[in-house]
């Protein structure tokens, strides 16, 4: 067995000292997001501003990073959440986190403030802090120009450097966009990170592996999700499917049906602008799209961006969305956060509270909105604060579309209630990939379980949650997992009686994932379809990891991260949804169009093993092996 | 270990432009050195020195072999899986995944561009998880 190498690096005393990793950390938490929540909770204390100096940032990598596995291309950055004051992790599909580990590091804990900007250096095993004077006030794109070709980047942009709330990182063409960890980077007047290497990285059992990669892939280019409907469309292609099932928020989640949306799907992207589709390094998905956007290519939008800066904002303009996604990446800020903040703005100016001079159905003017948020120009300093912030100072609690004070994505949680309940109950705040992703089974799927029936929510969002939580840790794209759906569903098609019928029978299964849940420590094998990832793991690291402890590493996250959050003052309180969600049926005449937070909540924590104010119980941390945590918040 | 260059090095740094790891330092007209961390034993200096002045892991002198018999890649693309590890790793960017025949079309895969230009490190083999690239060619003649 290798132990991961972290380096630790402070950038007030210039001190760079390896920071080894204990066994048991290693084989409970693995890597990425779970590992690096641990090392957060033992190195800050309690309370600590995430703009402090003291803060730290975790950039980490999972086993499977740089392997060339299926889509793993995902390292994570984990700090404490500017927006939410909780944990904070983001991820990102660029070029950084194989090359990290070539250069000898899976991860590395970055502490302190320079006094100046600088950008770190990895090159063989050897770091260096550079000067980065020259790079501060450039965006992603240009910054990234100027650093060494071959190297793996990861840098901040005009975003970051002004500490907007929601300010990611981009590498290569890939955002880490949510959490506001750019602020974070921003706060340290760290601007880049480059690493270059050789290394070979370490893989246990290396033809077994290769063999298992051969067969992964297959399997993935012959599934209809991750084989056809997302290389074809991309995530984009969800627009059409969650408009058609009234799960795609229109003005601000007033509605969840937009008429023209077709005019911003993936299928439309795909016959106009759309040039071909291409992918994250490692990944035969290739969900991304290829756009033209003024004569040249650039990466085109996913559905969380598509949505959000179409419909949401009561607009169509697919060239626009596409110029703003890339304005977006460039000044190195979320497209989610930013999205939905503007978007929060229009409904105050609707309702008349407040005119930051954007609203419903003009989007001509957002590019210079943009850019004035990222600098925080003038009255956009405000906006850069976010829509938490933003309900606090004006009003409009019931309307500010987030959850923990991070915006939700464009999924309508009152069409699809364990996608409410997911962001509700999510670490980092209102995501929809750390919230389960339920959205998936519910109403953009092949497989619809009753969208607005909370029977079974609870008890499926747990086993979402730890299942993508596990994925990420491994350092996978959660696309990887969506052959968890049988094959066999799409042949039938999602108007097939089976189909429907498992959909609506669904809703009785919530004590057979409890059981799926419970049997855990004896599911002693892996699967193709189920967790490749798990067997990916195995081979990889060489410990024994099966499916079930592939899923306690998920649960041990999830655990983990809410410790955190209960340490930073986060409570019971803080897992709940916009009252508009919960209050204000969508369809006027359908009382069922609602989240019902009081009965998906109880039996969320139940099935957690949680109490009642959201903590975790004594025995749930003696299964999970975590039981010095207890209490440590 | 790695390579590594002897005194009878003459600064040519014929080794260093072609080293697709950027291992190799030294001054023009000086005796060179390779950054053993960095080195990935390609064996690429070794075939460009005309002094044999490179001695592999093993200690032993690497022959000059002509630019005409270096290996080269040849990529299976009918079970490529265009995931671009090849594409990422080779420095001199040769390799690139082609471009759709008609709008829509998944099939694309790696194709080697250059392949003039292409030095026989191999690394593009190495960093294929479906191991179908293949170095053919290159023995020493």
């Amino acid at each position: 067995m290798t132990l991961p190498n972290y380096m630790k690096i402070n950038l007030s005393t210039g001190e760079i000292a390896p920071y080894p990793i204990p066994e048991e950390y290693y084989r409970k938490f693995l890597g990425g997001k779970a590992l690096a929540a641990r090392l957060l909770l033992d190195l800050t204390p309690a309370g600590l501003d995430p703009l402090d100096p003291e803060m730290v940032v975790i950039v980490n990598t999972g086993p499977l990073n740089g392997t060339g596995a299926p889509s793993t291309s995902r390292f994570n950055l984990t700090s404490k959440n500017i927006a939410t004051g909780g944990i904070a992790s983001s991820n990102c599909g660029g070029t950084f986190g194989g090359m990290l580990r070539r250069a000898g590091y899976e991860g590395l804990i970055i502490t302190g403030k320079a006094e100046n900007p600088v950008r770190i250096d990895v090159s063989d095993g050897d770091i260096s802090i550079l000067d980065a004077g020259e790079l501060w006030g450039t965006d992603t794109e240009h910054a990234q120009e100027k650093l060494p070709k071959h190297a793996g980047k990861l840098v901040i942009g005009p975003g970051g450097e002004n500490m907007v709330r929601f300010a990611g990182l981009a590498s290569g063409e890939r955002m880490a966009g949510r959490c506001g960890i750019g602020a974070v980077f921003g706060s340290k007047n760290l601007k880049a990170i480059t690493a270059y290497g050789t290394r070979e990285i370490p893989i246990a059992k290396r033809e077994k592996f290769y063999k298992f990669v051969k067969r992964w892939v297959k399997f993935l280019k012959g599934h209809t999700m991750t084989g056809d409907a997302l290389p074809h469309f991309g995530s984009a292609g969800l627009v059409n499917k969650a408009n058609a099932t009234h799960a795609l928020p229109t003005k601000n989640f007033q509605e969840g049906y937009y008429a023209k949306a077709d005019k911003v799907s993936g299928e439309t992207l795909a016959e106009t602008l759309l040039t071909r589709n291409s992918g994250c390094i490692s990944c035969p998905i290739r969900c991304e799209r290829r756009v033209m956007m003024d004569g040249r290519e650039v990466k085109g939008p996913e559905f969380e961006t598509m949505g959000f800066f179409g419909p949401n904002m009561g607009a169509h303009d697919l060239e626009t969305i596409i110029r703003l996604n890339w304005l977006c990446d460039i000044l190195g800020l979320d497209t989610i956060s930013a999205a939905s903040t503007i978007s929060f703005a229009m409904e105050l100016e609707q309702r008349g509270i407040k005119d930051f001079g954007v609203k419903f159905g003009d989007v001509s003017n957002l590019e210079d909105v943009l850019r004035k948020i990222a600098n925080r120009e003038g009255i956009y300093t405000e906006l850069a604060n976010g829509s938490k912030w933003l309900s606090e100072k004006y009003g409009g609690k019931e309307f500010a579309m987030h959850a923990k004070g991070l915006e939700m994505a464009s999924y309508e949680p009152r069409r699809s209630v364990g996608m409410g309940l997911g962001y509700a109950t999510s670490n980092r705040g209102g995501c929809h990939l750390n919230g389960g992703y339920m959205a998936l089974l519910e109403c953009i799927g092949v497989l619809s379980i009753r969208p607005t029936d909370h029977r079974a929510k609870a008890e499926w969002t747990v086993f979402m949650q730890n299942a993508l939580e596990a994925m990420s840790t491994a350092g996978c794209c959660l696309f990887s997992g969506q052959t968890f759906i049988p094959q066999i569903l799409f042949n039938l098609g999602p108007n097939h009686w089976i189909t429907r019928l498992l959909g609506k029978a669904a809703v009785h299964t919530g004590l057979v994932v409890r059981l799926l849940l419970a049997i855990r420590p004896i599911m002693l094998f892996n699967t193709l379809f189920l967790m490749p990832h798990a067997e990916a793991l195995r081979l990889a690291t060489g410990l024994p990891i099966f499916t079930g402890e592939f899923l306690n590493i998920g649960e041990r996250s999830y655990n983990v991260e809410r410790i955190y959050n209960l340490r930073e003052g986060l409570t019971e309180k803080d897992d709940a949804l916009p009252k508009r969600l919960t209050d204000n049926p969508q369809d006027p005449s359908d009382k069922n169009t609602v989240v019902p937070m009081d009965k998906l909540l109880p039996k969320y924590y139940q099935t957690r093993g949680w109490n009642a104010k959201s903590q975790p119980k004594e025995r749930t941390l003696k299964r999970l092996g975590m039981i010095d945590l207890w209490q440590k918040w | 270990m790695s390579h590594s260059i002897t005194s009878d090095c003459m600064g040519c740094s014929a080794c260093s432009r072609l080293c697709p790891v950027f291992a190799i330092e030294g001054e023009r007209g000086k005796v060179h050195a390779v950054n053993q961390k960095r080195c990935v034993d390609c064996g690429v200096c070794g075939k460009a020195c005309s002094k044999q002045a490179v001695v592999d892991a093993s200690g032993k002198r690497v022959n000059k072999v002509p630019r005409a018999n270096w290996a080269k890649p040849v990529i299976n693309q009918g079970a490529c899986s265009a995931c671009q590890m090849c594409v990422e790793a080779c420095t001199l960017g040769l390799i690139q995944v082609t471009l759709p025949q008609y709008r829509g079309s998944l099939e694309v895969y790696a194709q080697m561009n250059e392949p003039k230009k292409c030095v026989g490190c191999g690394l593009c083999a190495r960093a294929c998880p479906l191991g179908i690239i293949k170095m053919v060619g290159g023995e020493e003649k």
